[in-house]
């Protein structure tokens, strides 16, 4: 999770022995789709059995999906809000951002001070105890009636990425090592500079897990938050929509996407922990 | 002793701690006077209260009762004036070596040049020319508390407060850093209060060793050591100031560990 070239380059580069076992289990997962779908409609190797075409709709051919994928980029689909996917994914990515750094601004702050905090703790903890555990799918009816249909989806979103931050954080800023927070005293820190200079650095790398949690989380949602039509659409938007329309190549099409959106914010996280390390070891 | 100014005064300084709801007097009346460019050892079994009269010296621990003045201010809060260095070294891991000797003058918003200027120097003179840019896991432990000595001394604090510096280091490198950390001293003509367990490192270090009771920690007795530097550790004057410190310590510790025994 460091960083995804890294890892990339060393999966796919240097280590041919995990380059060859990413390799099997994908091509073990295509294989017993292929035979599934196969299966379903009687097709080779399973021409004796009798088909089920009623399933046999909801699972298409994996290779048809990836063609649904590439023509999602170029061809305006019926009932799925005649977009592009390239205009859903700009859709989707910019309620992901905008949610993602409202929930950093706020999980970060917070965190840091419910960590540090006896005071701040005693009055946070009831709080997220109580609204941690409710699904953000749950808040869909209300949230699109209070923020509407361009706050709303984020609302939902937003709740799915700031509560593994919020965690994250009160815990790193919770197991700082006291002697730490002496020397920096020692050495002429007060509190503020305590809490940038000791306090946040040590915390990152539990940040940065709470980072990695919660944008996961925030795919999850995407489709609740999208589902009763956001403006200008939307990945989660577009699977609920092909999902209505029987179009289930369309909707599986939509679910690679997310799959692929979320490796690439999960990437982009860790190139924030590279900079965020290297801007430590500098200020 | 020489008319120098009087750097630490500490005066019937007392601490009690609170623990389950018990009161530990971990300082009674214990009083103090350091010179400028001195370097005292503090030596007392464990659990007499060491650690405290440093961390209180330093402002890291409020007292209960009585005074501890540096340079005639009493203390209140934490500050540069008064550098520390921890048996744990308390490095900062995220940050190289030439930044953690540098977090002291970033803090003070020294310009970036000038700070380059100070870790460049330090460096060179602990010894640690070609780990600019080691993070402090990649060091060995003498390497370690060469960068926390260096940290504290990039402030130049008249007072280097130091707390079993190394009590976690093997022999060797024990001995060594015995004899880098006189050079520095003598180079930067800094105050010294130094916390040990060993009698040797005592007498081969200071000044004048503080034998402390068993707890509550008082004075119990100030041995002088007047011995020129380089110290020969098997010269019989030597073994003859350690025996004697020696012999006081174990009384105490004899104190300490009937005092475990009795119910308090
Ligand atoms: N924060 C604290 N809360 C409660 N009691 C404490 C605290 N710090 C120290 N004490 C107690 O005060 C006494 C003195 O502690 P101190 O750490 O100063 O001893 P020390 O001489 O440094 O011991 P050692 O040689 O083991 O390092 C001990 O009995 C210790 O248990
Ligand atoms: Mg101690």
């Amino acid at each position: 999770m460091r960083s995804l070239t890294k890892s990339l380059s060393k999966v796919f580069i240097s280590n041919w022995l995990r380059l060859t076992l990413s390799a099997v289990s994908l091509t073990v997962f295509l294989t017993l789709w292929w035979l599934f779908s196969a299966y379903l409609r009687a097709d080779w190797p399973f021409q004796g059995v009798t088909p089920s075409p009623s399933t046999a709709d909801y699972i298409p051919y994996w290779w048809d999906v990836l063609r649904a994928v590439g023509r999602s980029f170029v061809t305006r689909p019926q009932n799925t809000g005649g977009l592009l996917m390239s205009e859903h994914i700009l859709a989707s990515l910019k309620r992901i951002s905008i949610a993602f750094v409202l929930a950093l601004l706020s999980a970060v702050p917070l965190g840091l001070l419910m960590g540090r905090s006896r005071n701040a703790e005693a009055l946070g903890r009831p709080l997220v105890e109580l609204f941690r555990p409710i699904p953000p799918l749950a808040w869909v009816p209300i949230f699109l009636v209070i923020f509407k249909f361009f706050w709303g989806p984020i609302a939902i979103v937003f709740l799915g990425i700031f509560f593994p931050i919020l965690l994250n954080v009160i815990l790193g800023a919770r197991s700082v090592d006291p002697v730490l927070i002496d020397a920096a005293r020692t050495l002429g820190a007060r509190r503020g500079t305590i809490f940038g200079k000791v306090v946040f650095p040590f915390t990152t790398p539990y940040l940065m897990t709470g980072i990695t949690v919660g944008l996961g989380i925030g795919w999850m949602c995407i489709v609740a938050a999208e589902m009763l039509g956001a403006v200008g659409g939307g990945v989660g938007y577009y699977i609920f929509a092909a999902n209505n329309t029987s179009q289930y190549e369309l909707m599986y099409a939509g679910m690679v996407v997310i799959g692929m959106l979320s490796v690439l914010t999960t990437g982009i996280a860790g190139l924030i922990e590279r900079w965020l390390y290297r801007w430590m070891g500098k200020k | 002793m020489d008319g120098k100014e009087v750097v630490i005064n500490i005066t019937h300084l007392s601490k009690v701690f609170i623990r389950d709801r018990r009161r530990i007097i971990a300082l009674d009346d214990f009083g103090l006077e350091v010179r400028e460019g001195e370097f005292v050892c503090l030596l007392g079994p464990s659990g007499c209260g060491k650690t405290t009269v440093l961390r209180i010296v330093a402002g890291l621990e409020a007292k209960s009762g009585g005074s501890a003045k540096v340079e005639g201010k009493e203390v209140r809060d934490a500050g540069p004036d008064r550098g520390m260095v921890f048996q744990e070294f308390a490095l900062f891991p995220w940050r190289t070596v030439r930044k953690n000797i540098e977090f002291g003058l970033e803090v003070k918003h020294v310009p970036e040049t000038d700070r380059a200027d100070v870790s460049k120097k330090l460096i060179e003179f602990v010894g640690l020319k070609g780990f600019e840019d080691a993070h402090p896991r990649e060091l060995s432990g003498g390497m370690k508390q060469r960068v926390a000595i260096a940290r504290a001394l990039a402030n130049d604090p008249k007072v280097l407060l130091m707390d079993e510096p190394f009590g976690s280091l093997d022999a060797q490198t024990r001995n060594l850093m015995q004899k880098e950390l006189l050079r520095i001293w003598s180079a930067r003509r800094k105050t010294v209060l130094f916390v040990t367990h060993s009698v040797e490192e005592a007498v081969y270090l200071a000044d004048r060793i503080v034998v402390m009771t068993a707890r509550p920690g008082k004075v119990r007795e100030i041995i002088d050591v007047p011995l020129s530097r380089p110290r020969d550790r098997t010269s019989r004057e030597f073994i003859t100031i350690r025996s004697k410190v020696l012999g006081e310590l174990e009384e105490e510790f004899e104190k300490a560990r009937a005092g475990e025994l009795s119910p308090e």
